[in-house]
């Protein structure tokens, strides 16, 4: 570190002024919209909430415990864990096969790229309207077809599922393409050494794409984890007030709307925020450390 | 190999936050709506039916005025998230729907503007011809903050096609509940395609306390302090509900969560079911409802004969701190008055606040029996409310829940509404 102190020159001083210009509008909208909130939210979880922001009453930790002693915020964490431990494995399988079938030469591609990556375009809660009429019990495609009767998202057994279902479709194209872009990054000689050396694909596909691939696999595994865990817009488009699997299915940020938008009580969903905020830190604090295991950055 | 992992880490921080930015940023993202655009007044609200009559309304109101005015609908549940943050953030639409789950609140915080004078002052305005009742919903320590818009009533909708096929009689003002139940389970095919009747766990101003009021029981004191969830009456009427229940005479719970039963009478799966007089300007919309349904007066209680209408009427309210307070007093005033109010009935949009204006109203849809909807005014209660009306609401239809599945007794249910309920009323 001890090197010597040069005089700034002109053109480092310009760089180092033009770099600031280029990343403080990013930096603005992150303090303003995300960094700022956080320490809002977390403050604001100490308090129980007067009408429309005033007259809030600090109530220490009050708040906090409601919440341990709420069956319904620990079934929420349950539901919430569910629905990550089903969508996260799955899209990210399906999509790296998807990613690897995909990157290679054949006729029409650039077609089912687009139609895997298609229902990413679409509204989510768009998405969901279309998925609550497929899997509707009385008037649903699905039941239809299958000549079922079966509740998909009204069992409290596997409303859940249903939804995870959805939430992989909706994920899957978005996942590929980043695969893909991983996938054209491995140089092709590679896989020209291992054929001559007589490995099979799937061999290659074991011992060259996936530990290749592994940095992205674990962006991806890290952004969707956390992603799956704050699933909200499903579940409120899909599952009615009154829908008798709801308390097995509402997810953390589902309570945390009831509780601030609905119930008005915006310190105890803060507090509710809180608990995610710190679960989602431990996840990832976790996978921060497996990484060293099974991510090769070369 | 450091730096990038300090940059993941800084990335999933941000990622993390994203999340709890959604609680803060909410208020600036959705004050959109009550942007005033140019100096023509927003209003807001949140029914779809009715917004092209009430277009036409307002735009009567331009051409005598010169004052223009953007009429906006949100859905329901966005409307109250909306102006909500609205009212902290600042920026409401100039003129809005009330309702009583909400005004309290509303009105004690100052929110909506002081019309007392305004209204007392006006030519067009006479207080003296709306319900007592719904004018004391906008009404808060002496102030008014609401001119009531419109009223609304319950009525039983049947199909006839399936009373004839069971060889039952329409529905009349003969019915009692004790009729209901028994011909509910007429109605009712053994393999599931049809039920005699939907009423849904939350159905309550349009289904179930009507019948708590007729049995002469209460759901919330007059003084707002006390359930009434646990009165002798109350649990006695609620029963009926339990009845139609192990009767199998309705559609299971997960049935009646994904399909409303209005979709259900709509679709010939049940054969009645209870609606509000603002379901009309959908019905009259809907072919199958159109050949095969009708309405009647609600049933009445056997012992006592009353038959009761849960009442309630919407008011239009103002933003006290909006830059327009002026125009939209007039808009609000023209809304309120006796000419308005005589055409929104005609227009078929809903029945009127003001006196004597509704009559017109049944006949926008001929087709159907709507003089029923006005008959029930002659016995009405208005819709049971208190500051956090919606609190205890949520609970009551989540404890539901357990009876329709059959896992509580309907008196258990009751008894223990009332308790949470007491409790979330003594915070008030």
């Amino acid at each position: 570190m001890a090197k010597p102190k040069k005089k700034v020159t002109s053109q480092e001083r310009n760089e180092f002024i033009w770099g600031w210009i280029f990343i403080i509008p990013t930096m603005l909208g992150l303090i303003i919209l995300n960094i700022i909130p956080i320490f809002q939210t977390i403050y604001k979880s100490f308090f129980k909430t007067g009408d429309f922001g005033r007259g809030n009453i600090f109530v220490g930790m009050e708040n906090y415990q409601k919440m341990f002693a709420d069956t319904q915020v620990w079934q929420a964490l349950l539901n919430t864990l569910k629905y990550a431990l089903m969508e996260v494995p799955f899209s990210i399988i399906i999509s790296l096969v998807l990613a690897v079938l995909l990157n290679r030469k054949m006729r029409g591609r650039s077609v089912y790229r687009t139609i895997m990556f298609l229902p990413m375009v679409a509204a989510p809660a768009a998405v969901a309207m279309v998925w609550r009429w497929l899997f509707n019990s009385d008037f649903g495609l699905l039941n239809h077809v299958l000549g079922t009767k079966i509740n998909w998202i009204s069992s409290p057994d596997i409303a859940i599922y249903s939804i995870a279902v959805i939430g992989i479709w909706s994920i899957i194209g978005y996942n590929m393409v980043l695969f893909l872009s991983g996938l054209q990054e491995i140089p092709g000689d590679y896989y020209e050494a291992a054929s001559i050396d007589g490995a099979t694909g799937l061999k290659q596909f074991w011992h060259i794409t996936c530990p290749l691939l592994s940095p992205t696999i674990f962006f991806v595994l890290i952004t969707r984890i956390i992603g799956a865990l704050q699933v909200f817009d499903l579940i409120f488009m899909v599952m009615d007030k009154s829908n008798p699997a709801l308390m097995k299915t509402q997810s953390l940020v589902y309570l945390f709307y009831e509780y601030s938008f609905r119930q008005k009580d915006q310190g105890y969903g803060s507090a509710i925020v809180v608990l995610l905020l710190t679960v989602i830190m431990i996840v990832t604090v976790f996978q921060m450390i497996g990484q060293k295991k099974w991510v090769h950055y070369n | 190999m450091k730096t990038r992992r300090i940059a993941a880490l800084c990335m999933c921080a941000v990622m993390t936050a994203s999340l709890a930015a959604c609680g803060g940023s909410g208020d600036k993202g959705a004050s959109e709506g009550g942007k005033d655009k140019g100096g023509k007044l927003s209003v807001m609200i949140w029914d779809n039916y009715q917004e092209p009559g009430l277009k036409e309304i307002i735009a009567d109101f331009t051409e005598e005025t010169g004052i223009e005015a953007e009429l906006q609908v949100v859905q329901w549940n966005e409307y109250w998230t909306l102006l909500e943050a609205g009212a902290q953030g600042g920026e409401m639409p100039d003129v809005f729907w009330m309702h009583s789950n909400e005004s309290q609140r509303y009105m004690s915080n100052e929110i909506l503007l002081d019309l007392t004078d305004k209204a007392s002052d006006s030519e067009l305005v006479d207080m003296s011809k709306y319900p007592e009742e719904i004018k004391e919903l906008y009404t808060y320590d002496g102030k008014v903050y609401g001119i009531p818009k419109d009223i609304d009533t319950i009525a039983l909708w049947y199909n006839k096609t399936m009373f004839d096929e069971a060889g039952v009689d329409y529905p009349d003002e003969t019915w009692t509940w004790d009729t209901v139940v028994e011909n509910a389970k007429k109605l009712t095919k053994e393999d599931g395609s049809q039920y005699g009747i939907a009423i849904r766990n939350d159905n309550n101003q349009e289904a179930y306390y009507n019948i708590v009021y007729d049995m002469g029981g209460e759901i919330i004191s007059d003084d707002k302090k006390t359930s009434g969830y646990d009165d002798p009456n109350t649990i006695k009427a609620m029963q009926y509900i339990e009845k139609l229940i192990q009767d199998g005479s309705m559609p299971s719970m997960e049935t009646m969560s994904e399909n409303n039963p209005d979709i259900l009478l709509k679709s010939g799966k049940s054969a009645m079911s209870f609606h509000g007089s603002w379901m009309v300007s959908t019905f009259k919309q809907e072919d199958y409802i159109k050949e095969n349904c009708d309405c009647a007066v609600m049933p009445m209680d056997a012992d006592s004969g009353r038959r009761v209408s849960i009442y309630n009427g919407l008011g239009w309210a103002a933003a006290a701190n909006g830059d327009n307070t002026e125009n939209a007093w007039k808009l609000i005033e023209y809304l309120g008055s006796e000419k308005a109010q005589q055409k929104q009935a005609e227009l078929g949009i809903t029945m009127s606040a003001w006196d004597g204006t509704s009559d017109t109203w049944a006949g926008c849809a001929p087709e159907f029996n709507l003089q029923a909807y006005l008959d029930m005014r002659d016995d009405m209660v208005v819709r049971p409310y208190s500051r956090n009306t919606v609190t205890w609401e949520n609970r009551a239809s989540e404890i539901f829940k357990d009876v329709y599945s059959g896992n509580m007794s309907m008196e258990d249910a009751c008894k223990q509404i009332a308790e949470e309920m007491n409790a979330t009323l003594s915070e008030e």
